[in-house]
């Protein structure tokens, strides 16, 4: 947390300065948006450099969560930054207003990253079940075969088909794939609710040897439910950057197109 | 779960960063045990695969998908537990980086699309100029891009060498716009004297781009105090005192008193009903802006002193007192046809006893009061203008001046026959005697005497004497008496013809050869002197009324010596009839958090701004503009 504070007042100082560069720019009749707009693009700069240090991990280049923590700031940094040189929140002119959307949703976007980045892997501490996003499928596999091995061997030792119609009915939909996504990402409760209803709803119609292996379905769902939060947690973590990352590689084609069309016409 | 589950016994090796993960798993089936490679090609579609041991072939897999195989191999070698073919998925890293590059492509698509299609090299949808659209005045007055944009149309090579070529855009601004002096100096004036001070370019204060309207950066104290000497912090804190007598520096071109008439005249009891009761009476505020001007002499003038021009006579020729009778009898009894008179023994007696006209003795440049000096020359032109009129008048005047069209000027109305007649009168020594009375202004003549009466203000010749007495006065190396003395009398407030020089002010000047000139100030006179100065009087009166806001700054003067000031002709020298304006009037209200103090309410940057020939001459070609012209 403390090191955190290091960055943004750093990058408070940074701003600051600018700024008076700017206001004494002004006052002197000078062009102050040469100075706030090299700021931005140097910080732009900056951002981009985290991206080229995940691609080089092998590289001694600082540990990654000083670069997460530089680039929070720095994302930020450069929002001020962008109204310092633009003048106001929305310009006008339609070149300059598609660069502002560009910018606007990357900085939106990255946002949003930065919150879900802090909130879900609190929420995802709290199940008692850790898994590597990769094997989610195979987790999901494996559990599926468990539980149709279970209604199968209860099927056989009971004789009774009660359990197996009502999974084909209802808990074999649960079991495909994973379920419950958009109201995981919201943190409800809706998965646990279901399974549960759907299991003590068929309670008594089962005997005692049936309920013995509804218990261990259950156990089983109450599994491939906590499997299914990480699993939509963990996409949000990862499927926002395909927002955030082409809107920043658009807003960097822009800048160069900028850059470009400064250099041509107000050099 | 099982703890042990990722032993590397126990489960395969993810690879997130391969560029594709299996299409089983991609389902929500078992992923395939050998995951595709990172060419995206799949392990194969057998789980087992066969082995000999002994001797004997068997069918077996990994340990971690099951170890041995219970069936297999078969008669051609071949292990069973076949899967499906697999198709690869690719993975969010590569997705991302697809949409990435398609942005990308996106922006390079829309930035080339709209270079290529437009005619100029640039613009399209999304064109450069669009970076903000221009203020409306450019956007019509321009004729695109490249009025401004050198570059612009120049294509990559031309673009090229505009990153490494400084450019002035200045230059091009000043192709249309201009200014009573050098463009790029401050104020467009060499006010610096010497100093070292930084060229200045237009893009400094204007900045175009900034949408319909024009953005003219805000002027603070900070930006003035970067290049002047007086630094001060705002108009109410450190701005300069005003110098002494403003703002009244020039004289007025109409000597109205406002001390005498507010306090002495208006309080008259004999003027009161006509007295103007407050400042608005006279000036017109409904119009007013830096000058809140007074309306015509028709208008405020004439109440009082409408009577007073048509009594001031010009004296253009008087019958003075002659010693001897030198006049050629037979010349002007043929020239008059009048009966033939011989010439007495009787010793002459003059019928006039009065001195000469001042003008008719500076034409024949003669003293006044010498009838020694005046009489030979003078019966000289009474014959001539028995014998010609006018002709011997026009000479006189003509020979005084180099302009050749003077006497036709000042000799407006003046009938040819009168002349004559009272010249034949004065030739015999008689008094002419007008037939009647001239009630009605312009020439006449009266017994002794050739006068002008004029018909009221604005009378033409009138003007053109006292403008004909003050150019020969000037024009004149060596001054002579009488010419002073003519100059004097035309322009006295009391005798001049129509008392002009009552009210309208005699200032020198300087023309364009070096020469000094005294010239009337017919015209109300705009203060123009100082041109980097702004006051708009209407906004002023708008907030404070129009009865008591003039006041508030002009506080009349009672100790001034106003009149006194226009017996010089120097402008300069004057008296005001009112206090100089301080600043701790105007910082009364223009102070922090109450009334506007920026340097552009008071102070204008540029002088005289304009436009050049080749701008106007371009704006009759705009078709809203020919429009115009054509409906009217």
């Amino acid at each position: 947390m403390k090191r955190i504070w290091g960055y943004i007042f750093i990058a408070i100082l940074f701003f600051v300065l600018i700024w008076v560069w700017t206001l004494q720019l002004e006052a002197s009749l000078n062009d102050s948006e040469f100075v706030s707009g090299g700021a931005l693009f140097f910080v732009i700069f900056v951002l981009c450099m985290f991206n080229v240090r995940k691609r080089l991990p092998f590289l001694p280049l600082w540990p990654a969560h000083k670069w997460f923590l530089l680039h929070t700031v720095a994302g930020f940094l450069a929002l001020f930054l962008f109204w310092l040189h633009a003048g106001v929140l929305w310009p006008k002119g339609l070149y300059v207003q598609i660069l502002a959307v560009l910018f606007y949703g990357t900085t939106l976007s990255g946002i949003l990253g930065l919150i879900m980045a802090k909130v879900y892997p609190n929420l995802l501490t709290r199940v008692d079940l850790e898994c590597i996003y990769e094997r989610i499928p195979r987790d999901l596999a494996e559990i599926r075969n468990k539980a149709e091995g279970l209604i199968l061997e209860c099927t056989e030792k009971t004789g009774s088909d009660t359990l197996a119609q009502h999974y084909v009915e209802t808990l074999a939909w649960f079991f495909q794939r994973p379920r419950f996504t958009l109201n995981n990402v919201f943190g409800g409760q809706n998965a646990q609710t279901w399974v549960v209803q759907q299991c003590s709803v068929l309670e008594r119609f089962l005997n005692e040897e049936e309920r013995g292996y509804l218990d261990q379905i259950g156990a089983l769902a109450e599994t491939k439910r906590k499997i299914d939060f990480h699993y939509s947690l963990q996409s949000m973590l990862k499927k926002w950057l395909l927002v955030h990352v082409p809107l920043a590689a658009a807003v960097i084609a822009m800048v160069i197109w900028h850059l470009i069309v400064i250099q041509v016409f107000f050099n | 779960m099982d703890e042990n589950k990722f032993d590397h016994d126990q489960s395969p090796y993810e690879r997130p960063n391969f560029p594709y993960l299996c299409g089983r798993g991609a389902l929500w089936r078992t992923p395939c045990n050998n995951g595709p490679k990172i060419d995206g090609s799949c392990g194969g579609t057998r789980d087992c695969e066969p082995f000999s041991k002994e001797g004997r072939w068997l069918c077996r897999r990994e340990k971690q998908f099951g170890g041995s195989c219970a069936e297999g191999p078969g008669p051609r070698g071949e292990c069973s537990w076949q899967r499906p073919p697999c198709a690869p998925r690719k993975t969010l890293r590569v997705i991302r980086g697809r949409i990435a590059f398609l942005a990308v492509a996106a922006i390079v698509v829309l930035v080339a699309f709209s270079q290529a299609f437009n005619p100029d090299g640039g613009g399209g949808f999304i064109s450069i100029s669009d970076a903000v659209p221009l203020s409306k005045a450019h956007k019509k007055f321009t004729e695109g891009c490249a009025s401004c944009h050198a570059v612009y149309g120049q294509g990559p090579a031309g673009w090229a060498k505009a990153v490494f070529t400084q450019l002035d855009i200045s230059e091009r601004c000043v192709t249309c716009h201009s200014f009573d002096g050098p463009d790029s100096m401050a104020h467009n004036e060499d006010l610096a004297k010497g100093r070292e001070v930084r060229k200045t370019q237009c893009i400094m204060c204007h900045r175009e781009h900034s949408g319909e309207r024009m953005s003219t950066r805000q002027s603070t104290s900070e930006q003035c105090n970067t290049c002047h000497k007086n630094k001060f912090e705002s108009f109410s804190q450190g701005h300069p005192e005003f110098p002494e007598r403003y703002p009244y520096f020039e004289r007025n071109a109409i000597k109205f008193d406002h001390g005498s008439h507010l306090k002495k005249h208006f309080e008259n009891p004999k003027f009161t009903e006509k007295a103007p009761t407050s400042c608005i009476d006279c000036h017109q505020v409904a119009l007013s802006d830096r000058e809140v001007r007074p309306q015509g002499y028709e208008a405020i003038c004439i109440d009082c002193h409408g009577s007073q021009i048509k009594k001031k006579d010009l004296v253009l020729i008087r019958l003075p007192e002659l010693m001897h009778d030198l006049i050629d009898r037979d010349a002007l009894v043929q020239a008059c046809n009048s009966p033939a008179e011989e010439k007495t023994d009787e010793e002459f007696l003059s019928v006039s006893t009065e001195m000469a006209a001042l003008v008719s003795a500076f034409l024949l440049n003669v003293p006044e009061d010498d009838p020694e000096a005046y009489e030979q020359p003078l019966q000289e032109l009474i014959l001539a203008m028995a014998e010609e009129s006018i002709l011997p008048l026009e000479d006189l005047i003509n020979s005084k001046t180099d302009n050749k069209s003077m006497a036709d000027k000042l000799l407006i109305g003046l009938n040819p026959e009168v002349l004559k007649r009272a010249a034949c009168s004065w030739g015999l020594n008689l008094e002419y005697a007008p037939p009647v009375e001239a009630k009605f202004g312009g020439w006449y003549a009266d017994m002794l005497e050739v006068r002008y009466k004029p018909m009221g203000h604005r009378d033409p010749v009138a003007k053109n004497w006292v403008e004909f007495a003050l150019a020969v006065s000037t024009i004149q190396d060596d001054e002579s008496p009488t010419t002073l003395a003519m100059r004097d009398q035309l322009i006295s407030a009391k005798e001049g013809v129509g008392g002009c020089v009552k009210c309208h002010a005699i200032s020198e000047t300087i023309t364009a050869d070096g020469k000094k000139k005294l010239a009337v100030e017919w015209h109300y006179k705009d203060v123009n002197d100082r041109p980097h100065s702004n006051y708009a009087h209407s906004s002023h009166i708008e907030i404070m009324g129009n009865k008591s806001s003039c006041s508030n700054c002009h506080i009349l003067d009672a100790k001034a010596e106003y009149m006194a000031s226009f017996k010089d002709f120097n402008a300069s020298k004057w008296s005001s009839n009112f206090v100089s304006i301080e600043r701790k009037t105007c910082v009364q209200c223009h102070t922090e958090s109450q009334i506007n103090q920026d340097c552009q309410s008071c102070h204008v940057y540029h002088l005289n701004p304009g436009f050049k020939r080749k701008m106007i001459s371009a704006k009759r070609q705009m078709p809203e503009v020919k429009k115009i012209k054509n409906d009217m």
